[in-house]
């Protein structure tokens, strides 16, 4: 009987289940206020604060709140509040780890959905060179170091509070989940005040830029997402984990054929055993795609829920080709 | 060559030609030396007893690329409507004809496949070669190109990094696929598009998916499957017609999981269960591993790149347009290749004693050519790899000329036994 | 009473051994091989048997070895010689001490084998492509020097100065050199010297492959040759164990081997 399951969980059609679970918790991130879904607001993903129907907040949204103090309130009871939030956002994320990102964020979703729009239309994905890629890959640090500072120097006057909450000025989840509920006015350049201009300004080229960039390449804005930096920090422990087995592998490059986020050590790498990397959004798309037995595996709380086989890297391979 | 001389020596049917006596003398050992063998195997035997007894010609109709070396990606050539033909070849006849104009202590496999090539050429589904895609791999290889070019083909030398590890090594290779994609189409006449890449990939992946079960099946112990037949199967996919050898293996794995049912084994339990890699063994040159099975050992796996390199890898596409297809089949024969022209062995020794591991292997049978530098500086290597994690191995080197039966079998049959004392030891 | 026999059969040479049920010697024979080594061999057999009081019916079981072991028909199982040389090694070996490096020198070939306690073959280096630094090397020795080879150890220690280093590798080529010295007014003590180091060169190199650990056994026909034995030791650095009648070896080996697998057979049934 459990080989049974362990079978029928191999050789599972995994982009079908993605785009089912993806689509189901669009929905509740987007909608599941209306039901009056609440999760707080410490959630590991871009559940948007601007968006009416929210079931919970994003994290970083009280984040940013509470760090526009001064540095003594920050010291004390200031900073209780952040680590309290800390405390309540490692625990939602600790359970699926970084496939809040693959899974749950709509902002992924939306772009998953921009990229089988451009498959549809028979045009060719962009990928970053190695060089380009190693800088690029710095600046969600950057972000997620400017989100923690800005608002902490908004509280010491060196910022003007016109910068507002300061990420979600220039996030793309502002501007663009709310639309799905009929609500487009995020989408304005604010002219009351020079930094609310430069502000919303910045944030209206970002969402070009950013639908731009999904259209032309695979999962663009998580390889700049603060949020996916703040999650990589935390991942040591979590309980859902990508996992590889070296000794498996035969440096086919499957993996790296299909990674969304151009991954080089998931297939480069045979001496890790946790093989999770900061720009690692678990889509689990590697695992779907090695054919060889046992080389990666999606373990959770220690046992393996989904394993490369041959069986089923054929089933799915076979399908692919038909339909792709 | 004299035209009389040509002329008298292509008035002696086929079948009585050396080669053709020389094919004829391995088949006969390779089917009557053995009892039992399955019955998809007459498929196979018999097609060998077509091209290389009879010589009668395969591919008649279809543009055939000839293929030197296991690097070239055949979903390429497939989509540009041509039939790759791998033409490494094994016969000691050839081998002595390329001897006349190659350096004393040259490979084998090059001297062999050079006098084929000189020849003119016996083997009748080389008579219609015309162009060559060459991988600038190891050193023989590489200077054979401008040798070929002037026996009259056109040679098209393929760029071939020889530091895999790095990511200009990645792009280089992505580069010099692309450009062979691009010039298939000078070749075939017909150009690469993202439906007939589809096709060929699909095609190629049946192929892999038939060796893949075949291969798994490999694993039983005690074991249902002959490496000499193991050879044999995979050896035919350098000529065979993609279509009816794939359909051919399928059949043969059908009968093998009966077998597996039924319990009828094809070597003894006790039978020391051999892993073989190196210098690749090519019909008829199959000496050694027939040597190694006559003398009660069964070769349950091999590494080499006439038998499991040539078709274990199988491409993962993650949108299918013509350029990530492309990209992918280069990554996926470059990478993984465990070839000894690179730089690092890595690669070749993790797979090496994976496949020890996951086949219960008792004992390795490394084979290098004389000549052969690059598989004989990895032995050592290797054969430390090996021991430390307690499987032994054997060191041979040999060629294709026959007279070394003596001292081979001396050798495998001291490795042998001293394998089987070690399981009785161990009992 | 129940015998078993081992038939060792060389490029120049056949040897048998016949052992009891406790693995002692019953007797041993060598003779020419000839051009009718299967005849010869049977013929050679009877007579030993017949010698010794017994008949072909109380040969329990006979293994072959050697480079005709194959066309033995009237045995009842081949081995290599590798394998008989090493259990060969391990038995005769046994009231020395622990055997570990096996050197055969034999009339066509060099062999080198390393074993583990219970005489299982670890590894294994042979020399069967060149007669440089086989026994042919010391018959042709023996002729350019109208000398027995018998002698060849008297001359070796009769030298009072330094041997003569032999360049040449090849041993026909080494004639035409071993002739020129002789005119140059070189000694035979001296040549015969220089042969014995350049022998006990090659070989000591050959066995390096494998490792040289423990006791090391020598054994094959020109292990009889005292000269080269002490050439050897200079070589090797250390004393060999040198048996009574080192031509034996392989055949008591697969004397030896044949009364196990009699047993084995016995007790399966």
């Amino acid at each position: 009987m459990r080989n049974k399951i362990r079978n029928f969980l191999n050789n599972g059609d995994l982009g079908r289940f993605r785009f089912w679970l993806q689509l189901s918790l669009f929905i509740l991130f987007v909608y599941g206020g209306y039901a009056a879904i609440n999760m707080g607001d410490s959630l590991p993903t871009f559940s948007c604060t601007y968006v009416d129907g929210k079931p919970g907040t994003c994290f970083l949204v009280p984040l940013q709140h509470r760090m526009v103090t001064t540095p003594e309130k920050l010291f004390s009871y200031a900073g209780m509040a952040i680590l309290t939030g800390l405390f309540y956002f490692t625990l939602w994320f600790l359970v699926f780890n970084k496939a809040w990102c693959g899974y749950a964020c709509p902002l992924g979703a939306i772009q998953d959905w921009i990229t089988a729009l451009r498959k549809k239309l028979g045009m060719q994905y962009v990928t970053y060179s190695w060089e380009q890629f190693k800088v690029l890959k710095k600046i969600k640090y950057i972000l997620l170091l400017l989100l923690i500072f800005i608002p902490m120097g908004i509280g010491s006057g060196i910022f003007s509070y016109d910068m507002g909450v300061p990420f979600c000025m220039i996030c793309p989840a502002r501007t663009i989940l709310p639309i799905f509920s009929g609500d487009f006015s995020q989408l304005t350049i604010d002219f009351s005040s020079k930094t609310k201009m430069i502000m919303t300004s910045l944030g209206m080229l970002i969402t070009g830029i950013f639908l731009v960039g999904a259209f032309v390449k695979k999962r663009f804005f998580c390889f700049f997402c603060p949020m996916s930096a703040l999650h990589y920090l935390l991942s040591k422990p979590a309980l859902l984990k990508l996992k590889k087995d070296g000794s498996k592998c035969t440096k086919c490059g499957d993996c790296y054929s299909v990674c969304d986020m151009q991954i080089k050590e998931i297939a480069d790498d045979v001496e890790s055993r946790n093989i999770l990397q900061d720009d690692c959004i678990m889509c689990f798309k590697c695992v779907a795609a090695c054919p060889e037995e046992g080389a990666l595996e999606v373990d959770f709380m220690g046992q393996p829920v989904f394993e490369a086989t041959v069986q089923g890297y054929i089933k799915r391979m076979e399908k692919a080709n038909k339909n792709g | 060559m004299d035209n009389e001389l040509q002329a008298e020596k292509k008035s002696v049917p086929f079948n009585r030609t050396h080669q053709a006596i020389e094919a004829e003398r391995m088949l006969r050992r390779i089917k009557d030396d053995f009892s039992d063998n399955p019955d998809a195997m007459d498929y196979f035997y018999d097609l060998y007893e077509q091209v290389y007894c009879k010589g009668e010609s395969l591919h008649k109709e279809e543009k055939v690329v000839g293929t030197m070396c296991v690097q070239v990606p055949e979903e390429l050539i497939y989509a540009a409507g041509g039939v790759p033909v791998r033409l490494c070849n094994g016969f000691y006849t050839d081998d002595q004809v390329g001897a006349e104009f190659m350096p004393a202590k040259s490979c084998s496999l090059v001297k062999a496949t050079l006098g084929m090539l000189d020849k003119g050429s016996t083997l009748p589904f080389v008579d219609k070669v015309e162009n060559i895609i060459l991988p600038a791999t190891c050193d023989q290889k590489r200077k054979a190109g401008a040798m070929i070019s002037e026996m009259g083909y056109e040679v098209y030398d393929m760029e071939v990094p020889p530091v895999k590890e790095s990511e200009e090594a990645r792009l280089y290779w992505r580069r010099s696929v692309h450009n062979f994609a691009v010039s298939l189409k000078k070749i075939t006449g017909k150009k690469i598009t993202k439906a007939n890449l589809k096709d060929a990939l699909a095609k190629v992946a049946a192929a892999q998916k038939a060796y893949r079960t075949l291969h798994v099946l490999r694993k039983e112990s005690p074991s249902i499957f002959l490496g000499k037949d193991a050879f044999m199967v995979t050896n035919a996919y350098f000529f065979d017609k993609i279509e009816n050898w794939t359909a051919a293996v399928n059949r043969l794995n059908a009968e093998l999981e009966q077998r597996k049912e039924k319990k009828i084994t094809a070597a003894q339990r006790r039978a020391p269960r051999i892993l073989f890699t190196g210098s690749p063994a090519i019909f008829p040159n199959l000496k050694l591993p027939v040597l190694i099975e006559e003398s009660g050992g069964v070769i349950v796996a091999d590494e080499t790149c006439s038998s499991n390199r040539m078709l274990y890898d199988m491409v993962a596409v993650d949108e299918y347009n013509t350029e990530n297809m492309v990209a992918s089949i280069a990554d996926n024969y470059l990478k993984p290749c465990t070839c000894p022209i690179f730089t690092r062995n890595d690669d070749r020794k993790r797979k090496l004693l994976n496949m020890a591991k996951d086949f219960a292997v008792d004992g390795v049978v490394y084979q290098s050519f004389s000549g052969c530098q690059v598989y004989q500086m990895e032995h050592s290597s290797i054969a430390k790899a090996l021991q430390a994690e307690g499987i032994p191995m054997l060191f041979v080197e040999s060629d294709y000329s026959p007279d070394d039966m003596g001292q081979l079998s001396t050798r495998i049959e001291a490795f042998i036994e001293s394998l089987k004392a070690k399981r009785r030891r161990k009992r | 009473m129940n015998c078993f026999a081992g038939i060792d059969i060389g490029s120049t040479a056949i040897k048998i051994a016949l052992i009891d049920e406790d693995k002692n010697v019953i007797a041993s024979r060598v003779t020419s091989t000839g051009s009718h080594f299967r005849k010869n061999s049977v013929d050679a057999l009877h007579g030993l048997l017949a010698e010794n009081g017994l008949g072909i019916d109380d040969l329990a079981y006979m293994i072959s070895t050697g480079y005709g072991r194959k066309l033995l028909k009237e045995a009842d199982e081949s081995v290599s010689e590798i394998t008989a040389n090493a259990i060969g090694a391990l038995e005769a070996g046994r009231k020395y001490g622990e055997i570990r490096t096996i050197i055969n020198i034999g009339g066509q070939d060099t062999k080198a084998i390393q074993i583990d306690s219970s005489g299982t073959v670890t590894n294994f280096a042979m020399n069967d492509k060149c007669a440089a630094g086989t026994g042919k090397f010391l018959d042709v020795t023996a002729r350019n020097l109208e000398i027995e080879l018998e002698e060849l150890g008297d001359y070796h220690f009769n030298l009072k100065t330094a041997p003569l280093p032999i360049n040449s590798t090849c041993v026909v080529f080494a004639e035409s050199e071993i002739i020129g010295l002789l005119a140059d007014g070189h000694g035979k003590e001296e040549i015969v010297a220089g042969i014995h180091y350049s022998i006990a060169k090659r070989t000591i190199r050959l066995a390096k492959r494998i490792g040289l650990d423990g006791l090391v056994y020598f054994d094959g026909g020109p292990a009889l040759n005292k000269g080269l034995v002490a050439s050897m030791e200079d070589e090797l650095g250390k004393k060999l164990v040198i048996p009574e009648f080192p031509q034996l070896t392989t055949a008591l080996g697969a004397s030896v081997l044949a009364c196990e697998a009699y047993l084995d057979e016995l007790e399966i049934a």
